[in-house]
């Protein structure tokens, strides 16, 4: 059977028996086979050896030898028994060299939950210039950091970055793999779970082991944040799940924490693989910065959607180090993006203070704010659901109240940040 | 050279509806509307609007219920001109690696006959808001995919190619990669459009086609609850948030305000605090 420049097994035309009818060409999932004429080729570089050429073919012209009944484009292994998986992993997610906050949170989560099942974490570290951060995964509480250095790992291509951690799980075996659910975690865990044919819950907000059952329990809220489903994986390895970012406390990195760096080889086809062409920060255009990183968000409802208000809502948000936000309605009348849009819908946040400004409080935006740790709503309307569930409630105008709020909290927000440095 | 895209849809009770008895703490869900997942009619949209200009055919699969032909009966008055609701018992109770296994196999059947060049998903559902069943999709079919995506720069169908732009942490990227490949919509991606009469009835009177589980070669044991490795241990109501102190300006003037900043200054003088030491 010929192989390809990698080594792969690829499919061949018998152009004696080929009667050029192209359900090949139809059914070839990366487009490797056309027509040159008045004969099909298969170009042996960007064939994956899936064989569904063959499978397809009326006459059975195409030379392949993988037994049809594997019709998956990556080949299924047989799952190893479940008492073969044993450890905690950990997806470090870097950018440009360095590690993601996430990466951190989940470690010391890992370590907490290693230590209940006595078992070892495990940091997977793909990236490019990365291995500066292995001994830092160490300090924060792995014992085994997998490191793959490689320069496609320069940006995120979630083919490479799927076949990678793939690969790591075959390798290393964890019980359970816990991935950021920042928007790169939440791209690549499920081609990962897919991939491996696991179970993956997104988004959890709650992790804990039954130690009985020896079961990742996973809590996550759904149906908008309306109720909380607690869900597990019984019969598959890894239990895998994204975890939402910021809301478990990193750990205090530990120097003299020992651990094993296992540098490993990866290669993979860089043809055809898409490429960024560009990157813009968010920050740049117009100021507008990331409202789910901001400690204060100064947020505007539809009560509050008039365009000659926003620089009073900025100084507010100014003076408390903060940004502004806005719920959807504010949207949809066009004054604000909706990279700025929280709820639902939008973004869901968790700042250390939430003022809503004039914001009603429907589900769909209290369901994007359940992480805010303080809730100032001003309002109109005493009945507003926002003030059921605010920690203070200033109701009234404001038009009246903001500038009397900006003007009181000047002095005693300076004194505070001098007192405190 | 014409299109061919498939989009991805799902039935969803329309979450807007939904409220919370204050009594039992529980989930009304009665005469909840089941809606076309809003994601999923942007993507819909952004796929008539390329074939619009490019030329080409708009296939719309959905894994469900006999009900959620009203889901697609919505996307063919959007403009798309195929559908075929994927409906067996054996697919009931999928989660998300299940559920992106019998679309997977669906769209093989349809690739089969006529090529596929690119799938486009909402970027989530709104009833579970995983975001899973895209990738999985792309994953199985060996496509790559481009999650988040606000804008669709640029098609060359006879180039097989495609710029995209991604909203990801802290910006958004222009990429470009290959077709045929797999987009997931946000919500600023296209702007569905309202159907013309015409449109209208044509969506009512159009045959809509559907597979079950042999039809596209679904072995049983791997659909629906069978093939679904997660589990749901059990569901509950997160703690209602209590209110506090309510500050009436409307009542007692600025005595309100001077109230709510001597207590809010006292009870978060340590948050404030963190927040400024950062900052600075």
């Amino acid at each position: 059977m010929p192989k390809n420049l990698k080594g792969r097994e690829v499919a061949e035309i018998m152009q004696d028996k080929c009667i050029a009818c192209q359900i090949c060409i139809g059914v070839c999932p990366v487009g490797a086979i056309s027509m040159e004429g008045n004969t099909v080729k298969i170009n042996p570089e960007a064939c994956i050896g899936c064989g569904k050429c063959r499978d397809v073919c009326p006459v059975s012209a195409v030379l392949f030898k993988r037994p049809s009944k594997k019709k998956l484009t990556f080949p299924q292994q047989k799952p190893a028994p479940l008492e073969d998986y044993k450890g905690v992993a950990v997806f470090i997610e870097t950018h440009n060299g360095a590690a993601a906050d996430v990466s951190w949170e989940l470690a010391g989560k890992a370590r907490e939950l290693a230590d209940k099942l006595g078992v070892r974490v495990s940091g997977y570290l793909a990236g490019a210039g990365v291995e500066p951060l292995a001994q830092q995964a160490i300090s924060y509480g792995c014992d085994d950091v997998y490191m793959i250095d490689n320069p496609a790992f320069g940006s995120y291509i979630p083919r490479v970055y799927s076949t990678a951690l793939v690969q790591l799980c075959r390798q290393s075996k964890p019980e359970i793999l816990l991935i950021g659910a920042s928007p790169l975690g939440r791209d690549l865990a499920p081609c990962v779970a897919t991939l491996l044919e696991t179970g993956l819950t997104a988004d959890c907000t709650g992790l804990d082991v039954d130690l009985q059952e020896r079961l990742l329990l996973m809590t996550r809220p759904t149906f908008g944040g309306n109720i909380m489903a607690t869900i597990f994986c019984k019969s598959h390895r890894p239990q895998m799940s994204t975890v939402r970012p910021r809301l478990f406390k990193a750990p205090r990195p530990d120097p003299t924490h020992k651990g094993e760096i296992h540098k490993i080889d990866f290669s993979y086809p860089q043809d055809r693989l898409p490429h960024i062409l560009e990157f813009t920060a968010t920050a740049l255009e117009a100021g507008a910065a990331d409202i789910t990183r901001s400690p204060v968000l100064v947020t505007i409802g539809k009560g509050a959607c008039r365009a000659e208000h926003v620089p009073m809502f900025q100084e507010l948000a100014d003076m408390l180090g903060g940004t502004i936000a806005c719920s959807r309605p504010v949207v949809e009348a066009g004054l604000m993006s909706y990279a700025r849009q929280v709820g639902q819908t939008g973004k869901t946040v968790t700042p250390k203070i939430y003022i809503g400004i004039g914001v009603s409080g429907s589900m769909q935006h209290m369901a994007g704010i359940q992480g805010a740790e303080t809730i100032v709503a001003i309002n109109s309307d005493p009945a507003a659901p926002i003030v059921q569930a605010a920690d203070y409630s200033l109701i009234g105008d404001y038009r009246e109240i903001v500038p009397a709020l900006i003007s009181r909290l000047k002095n005693k927000v300076a004194n505070l940040a001098g007192s405190k440095p | 050279m014409p299109l061919h895209i498939i989009c991805c849809i799902k039935q969803v009770p329309d979450t807007a509806q939904v409220k919370i008895d204050p009594d039992t703490n529980t989930l009304v869900r009665t005469g909840v509307e089941s809606i076309c997942n809003p994601y999923d009619v942007v993507a819909v949209a952004a796929a008539v609007q390329l074939v619009g200009k490019h030329g080409g055919k708009v296939t719309v699969i959905s894994m469900g219920p006999s009900q959620a032909e009203a889901a697609l009966r919505e996307c063919l008055a959007q403009g798309a001109q195929e559908a075929v609701l994927l409906s067996d018992r054996s697919f009931a109770g999928a989660d998300t690696l299940a559920t992106s296994y019998v679309l997977s196999q669906a769209i093989r059947k349809i690739a089969a006959n006529e090529p596929v060049d690119l799938i486009i998903c909402g970027k989530q559902a709104i009833d579970g808001d995983t975001a899973q069943t895209g990738p999985g999709i792309a994953a199985r079919l060996g496509y790559d995919h481009f999650t988040y995506v606000s804008q669709i720069f640029e098609v060359k169908p006879d180039e097989k190619t495609i710029i995209v732009i991604r909203e990801v942490e802290g910006g958004r990227v222009t990429v470009t990669g290959y077709l045929p490949a797999l987009l997931t919509a946000e919500l600023d991606l296209a702007v569905p459009r309202y159907a013309s009469l015409p449109e209208f009835i044509r969506s009512l009177r159009q045959g809509i086609k559907t597979w079950q589980a042999a039809d596209i070669g679904v072995e049983p044991e791997r659909a629906g609850l069978k093939g679904s490795p997660t589990w749901v241990k059990e569901i509950f109501t997160p703690p209602v948030r209590k209110g506090g102190p309510v500050f009436d300006f409307s009542r007692d003037g600025e005595k309100a305000v001077d109230e709510f900043v001597d207590q809010f200054v006292v009870h978060e003088a340590g948050r404030i605090a963190a927040i400024l030491s950062v900052k600075a």
